[in-house]
């Protein structure tokens, strides 16, 4: 097999409980965004518009449907001999099976697959955010500075970075100090969970983190902190761009929400950087007679005959006459019946809300409302 | 394996009206409901049913035909046993008008027949409108005992471009062209067993420019013919009229369903446009749109196809326009079918009648 300059591996085995029904039966990449992508077409994309033609992606929770809608990686056209998308999921040794202890772990476990490629530097990506980046500019970053570990940061308001794990960094971009989640934060650089490592180095650093008891395996509690102890070549990639986590219902709807307007944060429409998808192919959508749409996007197979303000409506979904849908989500499928009332909500794919219900309220102060797919929301609930 | 059927589509026929959609491009080929071609209709009946060989028998100009059906791969046809296959056509075919099935072409391509091991051919046409359950035609075909079965329609208009069918009893004696309305109507779709189908174009080797139904009647052997009658939605484009007709169809709920029922997908050439985009101020009603749109004007009685802009104050009424058009602010489009590409500048009028239609020929692409 020929060497691989860099190969991806894609997180995406976590539960994302966060998403609570949103991934009760389906793994969180997988589920749908921005009426008719998945999650998981963001990082999918930006590889294969990167150039980066071999992506493992690491599954374990729920993955079927995840799998499923991987296919071969043909919709990204990551389906060439040798490379391509290569699923991989826990497996049985002589010596039993385990699952994924940690994102560290999961890496460890598939270091056969990394040695197989023999690339000189492995991406490490979550599954589970929203951005557009050219991953060669990284890439080219982390060779000029010669670095061992160059991690992806963007600044975020100072008064969310006790949120994140903040990065110190000096003047020539390398990292003298990380804090997970600091109560006092000395930057607002924040770290993206996007990270370039020298191959040797990941597959040192992993076979020594798997013998040590006192580790969880995990990048940003265990592997950073140990390297920057150990003074190794750790720099920063600075992203100025439009990035999201969408790992909480909260900034899952903040995020579609994004998406609309004039003039979005995030441009769906772009020729260059194009998002691509491995979708069903169906109709055009239907607006009816006394249809309104205002501030939407709307996909294919979708029909509407009742008011749609500031909402995403996914495809196949269906608003019937006198309905009202506003700053909500539906994703694939969902049905709001006639006369039916829903307001900042996300309805889950296929979930109905009945004839003349009222869902979710325009009050900002209250949580999204939430149905999880398949369900159906009656009177009284 | 053993398949029990293959397919073979003529998309190299002219039709009876010239029309300045079909200048530039074979009419299989021309773009209908925003997103398909009239060639993923056929293309989808025949993979829903199971059949994974089909020969495309394609015309001189096969330019954006192909482009479109690539290697076949959407419509499950990138196969290692089996698939698309690329035939060539006649000239003649292309150049007289009203055939659906020439012996000269299937005889040119006899290679597709013989190598298989099928028991039955599907021919069909490419200007029909349907989604076809046409599994349970075969059965029924091989139920029948007969050599041939024409699927077929009542005509519900008079109409001089179709075949319709003599009937005695369950046998089919002639076709004629024309049908008024209630009239047994081809909707361009025939099963042959492959055995008699071979038959025929062996015993009319030398007949240059024949049409098969003829040579099937001709024939020396009489070949039972049978018919089989489909209920649904079917409807044929011919000519502009045709095509707008049966674009502004779509918008009834009842053809909606019933040309894009979940259970047998029309399959088409995937596209990664993102959903369509309502800007505030947008005002849509009783229209299709297709994905990748981005609206801020008025859009009344109308088809998008992917990835038209309608600019604020521009206003588009019961017209059809195709893929990738501009219309800019102030335009006014009425009764027309704006082909791909063109750019419809601020201020442009573009006024048909429900009559007569006005067609913007598609621009160069830029």
């Amino acid at each position: 097999m020929s060497k691989k300059e860099c190969i991806a591996m894609l997180l995406a085995g976590g539960q994302g409980s966060r998403l609570r029904e949103l991934t009760k039966k389906n793994a969180k990449p997988a589920v749908s965004f921005g009426g008719k992508f998945r999650i998981i077409d963001f990082p999918l994309s930006n590889c294969a518009n990167s150039g980066i033609d071999t992506v493992g992606v690491l599954t374990q929770y729920r993955p079927y449907l995840l799998h499923a809608y991987i296919g071969n990686g043909a919709a990204w056209d990551l389906d060439e001999p040798g490379s391509g998308v290569t699923t991989l999921s826990p497996y049985a040794t002589q010596e039993g099976m385990r699952e994924f202890a940690g994102t560290a772990d999961a890496i460890y476990q598939n270091l056969d697959f990394i040695k197989m490629h023999d690339p000189e530097t492995v991406l490490i990506l979550s599954g589970d955010q929203l951005y557009r980046m050219d991953y060669g500019k990284m890439l080219a970053a982390h060779k000029a500075h010669n670095a061992g570990l160059t991690i992806a940061v963007m600044p975020v308001p100072w008064e969310d970075a006790s949120r994140f794990g903040i990065l110190l960094k000096d003047d020539d971009d390398r990292v003298v100090r990380f804090d997970e989640k600091p109560e006092k934060p000395e930057s607002n650089l924040a770290s993206m969970g996007i990270y370039i490592f020298d191959a040797k180095l990941l597959i040192d650093e992993l076979e020594a983190d798997a013998i040590d008891p006192h580790s969880s395996h995990d990048f940003g509690g265990d592997i950073i902190p140990k390297l920057l102890a150990e003074e190794k070549p750790v720099y920063v990639y600075e992203f100025q761009d439009f990035w999201r986590d969408v790992g909480t219902v909260a900034s899952y709807h903040e995020t579609s929400m994004d998406l609309l307007g004039d003039d979005p944060k995030f441009d769906l429409y772009s020729d260059e950087f194009p998002i691509m998808s491995n979708v069903s192919t169906r109709p055009p959508h239907y607006l009816g007679p006394d249809a309104v749409v205002d501030d939407c996007l709307i996909d294919n197979g979708a029909r509407i005959f009742g008011t749609v303000r500031h909402s995403i409506i996914s495809t196949d979904s269906y608003v019937g006459e006198r309905a009202i849908v506003e700053d909500s989500v539906l994703l694939p499928g969902a049905v709001v019946k006639d006369g039916a009332h829903v307001a900042r909500a996300i309805l889950g794919e296929r979930a109905v809300v009945e004839e003349n219900v009222k869902f979710g309220s325009v009050d900002t102060t209250k949580d999204t409302a939430l149905a999880g797919d398949d369900v159906v929301i009656g009177r009284g609930e | 394996m053993k398949n029990k059927a293959i397919g073979l589509i003529t998309a190299n026929y002219k039709t009876s009206v010239p029309c300045a959609l079909s200048k530039r491009r074979p009419m299989a080929g021309l773009p209908f409901a925003g997103r398909y071609r009239l060639i993923d209709f056929p293309l989808s009946n025949m993979v829903n049913a199971g059949i994974r060989t089909v020969g495309l028998i394609v015309p001189q100009n096969y330019r954006s035909l192909l482009d479109h059906v690539g290697t076949g791969r959407d419509w499950m046809l990138d196969r290692k046993n089996g698939g698309l296959f690329i035939l060539p056509g006649t000239v003649y075919g292309g150049a007289h008008e009203g055939f659906r099935f020439l012996l000269r072409d299937i005889i040119d391509n006899k290679a597709l027949l013989i190598r298989d091991s099928a028991d039955y051919v599907v021919l069909s046409g490419s200007n029909v409108i349907v989604n076809l359950d046409l599994a349970a035609a075969i059965e029924a075909h091989e139920a029948s005992g007969n050599s041939a079965t024409i699927i077929c329609h009542r005509a519900t208009a008079i109409n001089d471009d179709v075949y319709g069918l003599k009937v005695e009893g369950d046998r089919v004696v002639s076709l004629t062209r024309g049908v008024k309305y209630g009239d047994l109507e081809s909707i361009d779709y025939c099963i042959f067993n492959r055995d008699d189908l071979i038959d025929v174009i062996e015993n009319f080797a030398q007949a240059d420019y024949m049409a098969l139904e003829e040579a099937m009647f001709k024939a020396e052997q009489a070949y039972q013919i049978g018919y089989y009658e489909f209920e649904g939605y079917a409807a044929g484009i011919y000519d502009a009229k045709s095509y707008y007709d049966r674009t502004m169809d779509i918008r009834r709920p009842e053809v909606y369903t019933a040309l894009f029922n979940p259970d047998r997908t029309i399959f088409t050439k995937a596209h990664d446009a993102p959903p369509a985009k309502y800007f505030k101020g947008s005002v849509v009603r009783d229209s299709l749109v297709s994905a990748g749109c981005r609206i801020s004007g008025t859009v009344r009685g109308s088809a998008l196809g992917r990835g038209v802009v309608v600019e604020p104050g521009a206003v588009v009424t019961n017209s059809i326009v195709m893929q990738s058009c501009v219309i800019e602010s102030g335009a006014r489009i009425e009764n027309a079918i704006i082909d791909r590409y063109n750019l419809v500048p601020s201020g442009t009028e573009l006024r048909g009648t429900p009559d007569d239609i006005l067609i913007k020929e598609k621009a160069e692409y830029v």
